[in-house]
């Protein structure tokens, strides 16, 4: 069985009624029959993969993007996602990983290395010819919207060398950054830590790994688990101390708590712990919002914003918080989105052979983007893979949902996205 | 605070919710996952047949009073049902979808899937040209490589019950290129132009003179009524959708209708929320809990309406010891205490099965009741497939039942929350 265990998706395989809700939401088999949607790929192959049967009936399931549309609209509580992700982990544990989904797997080492002469890496990956080698040699669509390396420091940077003018208090969060943050956006980081300090938290940024979501969705789970491990051996003891451990990556906080525990059978107190510990930063502003503790001291922001609740955003099952709070915002006119999908679904969309996939996906969202008038200065969207393909397929700039905040608190500028001194 | 959450995304949940909104009440609507509307044929069956009879019903709205004084029909009365309908064919026309009833208030009968006689009272109007009285002989037309659609089948069926039909193939190729399709795929291929003209021109091919033509349901999603009008127009015959196995695209078509209705209203659905856990003062619920990736979300309202269906919407479970409930606030069940009860020995005995009879007993506001007929709670109210006493498959009731008694219910909270001001 190659390590590949079936736990929690095969007690709710006998719930699906074949009733084909998913195929019907499922954006991806709307629009190739690559994919035949979510109950072929699911649970009707998955009668061939359980009880030692060690061989995966079909490749299809690499096409699924793992958006989780399935999952929120399935009435009987399939877990379609998680059997498509544990499926593509037994083909990668029977077949191998090719070299392009181990590299994408490996957002943290990119993140670093490149980090060391971003302005070398950039150029090196943003240049036509590197994209078309890394198109023919690697197979990494040569248009997808691979992101650039921040040049004015990681994130880690930042907080290193502002040390002292932190904020100290007795009420604390932990921020959990991840890559995007550390390597390619930071100022989405510094926004989250203004919004925080601004109502009165420290803000605790101790060492932390990738969640390792791309290696669960590129199906390498031997390696995902030892990212995870680290991450409750570096993370848990805050969660037990009562600290709530906020991230401003939507994607990074539903495998902390739900895609890694789940997919890989990790059920030990510690990783208990710190699920229950984690919140998306709007998550849980929210609910220091309907504490009566947010602070509403927002200066007007004049513009039309169209949001998108990314699907990994609503595969937290918690609503969509971020509507509701930059709705406190006066003069905001936000947008909500009802596209399934920006296609991207992580590494999904860089692939070569899913990039067209990923875009046709994608074109509900850009369309709506459009559709909100001719002067949108930017959207908005918790996820940072998503946020890049929105600017690609809209060529409008899209924010983190925080960046507004900030920006409203009068700490941010979201033209320049960077931080400014308060008055 | 929310003024009310309705749990359960059917169509009983929805009209309730909608409702509620247009009464000015901060409505949320949450459901485990999307169903009910997606499995249903699309037409609104109000009352198809009386059980233990065999006999059909010709005139339901006035023969739900037949079904006797524990009907739920009962609790909402002849005249509140048809409002209900009428308010119903209005909002929904408003938001492009044509349903027609047929003259005098008698059932539609259509032909189903398998060419048998199936009673419906608000029609869409892409089936209404399928009504098996009309005499106009009928060209079954199903698409070769679809699956599950056979028009031989539907046509021999049609033809031992009396009505002209036969049947022809033209390639599912002609509208997609996808080597694999489902219903709604092929609905969402019919919204290309180039390919719907190519199709409706292999259509006119095959049609002769004074002939309407049966279609799986199919037509279109979001442009439905477009492809139907230049189907017919260039075809030059009356076009006419029969309803498929699931994803039923008629079904779809009402839940989007229904759904940007009540987005107009600020109403969300949200799907994929599980309702696992509430708690009450008393006979007040305090809040309901959903679940999610982590720690529960606690949802606070003023008033709680449930509509989660019943067994097979998914509102009550059962275990093999015997027992039965209802999943959210485990309200008292109206079925038979012995498990060897639940089942007649007669799979198909006319008086139908005591277990598709059980439900949540309600009273005369549509509240939950106790043994002694005492709301169990005072926020709460009750709508839809999980009502005592009906066993809606059997009668064909599911549709007209879901929103007359999700109408009712909101209407009887609506005037309750008005007499008393929001708890908080």
């Amino acid at each position: 069985m190659h390590g590949i265990s079936w736990q929690s998706v095969d007690h709710t395989l006998d719930a699906c009624i074949k009733c084909n809700i998913c195929t019907t939401y499922c954006p991806v088999a709307a629009v190739t029959d690559l994919f035949p949607g979510p109950k072929y790929a699911g649970p009707q192959a998955q009668r061939f993969r359980e009880n030692g049967q060690p061989i995966s009936p079909d490749h299809a399931v690499d096409y699924c993007s793992g958006c989780r549309v399935c999952n929120e609209v399935c009435p009987t509580g399939v877990r379609i996602a998680e059997m498509n992700a544990r499926a593509r982990a037994q083909i990668a544990a029977t077949e191998g990983i090719p070299l392009r989904n181990r590299l994408l797997g490996r957002n943290e080492l990119l993140g670093m290395a490149g980090s060391f002469a971003p302005r070398l890496a950039n150029f090196g990956l943003h240049n036509p010819v590197s994209r078309l080698l890394a198109e023919k040699v690697m197979g990494i669509a040569r248009e997808a919207p691979l992101p650039r390396w921040s040049v004015d420091g990681t994130f880690g940077d930042w907080m290193r060398s502002t040390r002292r003018a932190r904020l100290k208090s007795n009420k604390k969060v932990v921020y959990y950054h991840g890559c995007a943050t550390m390597y390619y956006e930071p100022f989405v980081g510094q926004a989250a830590v203004a919004v925080l300090e601004h109502n009165g938290y420290e803000v605790i940024v101790p060492p932390q790994n990738c969640c390792g979501l791309p290696m669960l969705s590129n199906g390498e789970f031997p390696a995902a688990e030892a990212y995870h491990r680290r991450n409750t051996a570096r993370l848990s003891s805050y969660a037990r101390a009562g600290i709530p451990i906020v991230g401003t990556s939507t994607s990074c906080t539903l495998t902390l708590k739900e895609e890694a525990p789940e997919l890989l059978d990790l059920h030990d107190d510690a990783v208990h712990t710190l699920r229950m510990g984690v919140w998306d930063l709007f998550e849980w502003l929210q609910e220091q919002h309907d504490q009566g503790e947010l602070r509403t001291d927002f200066r007007p922001i004049e513009l039309t914003v169209p949001y998108h609740a990314p699907c990994q955003q609503r595969a937290h099952r918690v609503g969509k918080p971020a509507l509701a709070l930059l709705n406190l915002i006066p003069g905001i006119d936000v947008r909500e989105s009802h596209a399934a999908c920006c296609g991207i679904a992580g590494t999904y969309g860089y692939k070569t052979e899913k990039y067209r996939i990923a875009m046709d996906v994608g074109a509900e969202l850009f369309d709506f983007v459009h559709a909100q008038g001719p002067h949108i200065a930017f959207s908005a969207c918790d996820s940072e893979t998503c946020r890049w393909q929105m600017e690609h397929g809209t060529g409008i700039p899209s924010r983190h949902p925080v960046e507004f905040l900030a920006a409203a608190y009068g700490l941010y500028d979201l033209e320049r996205r960077s931080l400014v001194s308060p008055p | 605070m929310l003024d009310l959450l309705v749990i359960g995304a059917g169509l009983a949940g929805l009209s309730a919710a909608l409702t509620a909104a247009e009464a000015g009440l901060n409505v949320r609507v949450i459901a485990k996952g999307l169903g009910a509307l997606h499995w249903s044929a699309g037409t609104i069956d109000v009352l198809g047949y009386l059980p233990p009879s065999d006999a059909p019903a010709e005139q339901p709205l006035e023969q739900i009073t037949e079904l006797g004084q524990a009907h739920p029909y009962a609790l909402c009365g002849a005249e509140n049902v048809r409002a209900a309908l009428a308010w119903f064919q209005s909002l929904i026309a408003e938001e492009g979808l044509s349903y027609i009833a047929a003259a005098g208030e008698a059932n539609a009968w259509l032909p189903s899937p398998a060419g048998a006689r199936r009673p419906a009272y608000l029609v869409p109007a892409a089936q209404f040209a399928g009504a098996l009285d009309r005499p106009d002989p009928m060209l079954i037309v199903g698409l070769l490589g679809m699956r599950d659609f056979y028009p031989a089948l539907i046509a021999e069926n049609l033809g031992k019950q009396g009505v002209s039909a036969r049947a022809q193939f033209i390639s599912v190729s002609e509208i997609t290129d996808r080597r694999d399709a489902n219903t709604i795929h092929l609905a969402q291929a019919f919204e290309q132009p180039h390919r719907r003209r190519r199709f409706a021109e292999a259509l006119a091919r095959l049609v002769r003179p004074g002939e309407r033509i049966g279609l799986p349901a199919i037509l279109g999603l979001d442009d439905h009524a477009a492809v139907l009008s230049e189907l017919q127009s260039v075809a030059g015959a009356p076009v006419f959708e029969i309803p498929t196995l699931p994803p039923s695209v008629p079904g779809a078509r009402l839940y989007r209708a229904l759904r940007s209705r009540l987005r107009r209203y600020g109403v969300r659905i949200e799907a994929g929320m599980e309702a696992i856990n509430f708690a009450a003062d008393g006979r007040l619920i305090r809040w309901v809990e959903t679940e999610t990736s982590a720690r529960p979300l606690r949802h606070h309202a003023a008033a709680y309406l449930l509509a989660t269906g019943g067994i097979l919407g998914g509102g009550f479970s059962s275990d093999a010891a015997g027992r039965l409930w209802e999943v959210v606030f485990d309200l008292p069940l109206s079925a038979p205490p012995d498990r060897n009860q639940w089942f007649r020995s007669e799979f198909l005995d006319p008086r139908g099965q005591p277990i598709f009879q059980a439900g949540v007993e309600v009273d005369s506001g549509y509240r939950p009741v106790d043994a002694t007929g005492q709301p169990v709670y005072d926020n709460l109210w009750a709508a839809g497939g999980l009502l005592a006493h009906a066993d809606p498959l059997r009668e064909r009731s599911l549709e007209g039942l879901s929103i007359a008694a999700g109408r009712g219910a909101a209407l009887a909270l609506t005037r309750s929350a008005a007499r008393q001001p929001a708890h908080t």
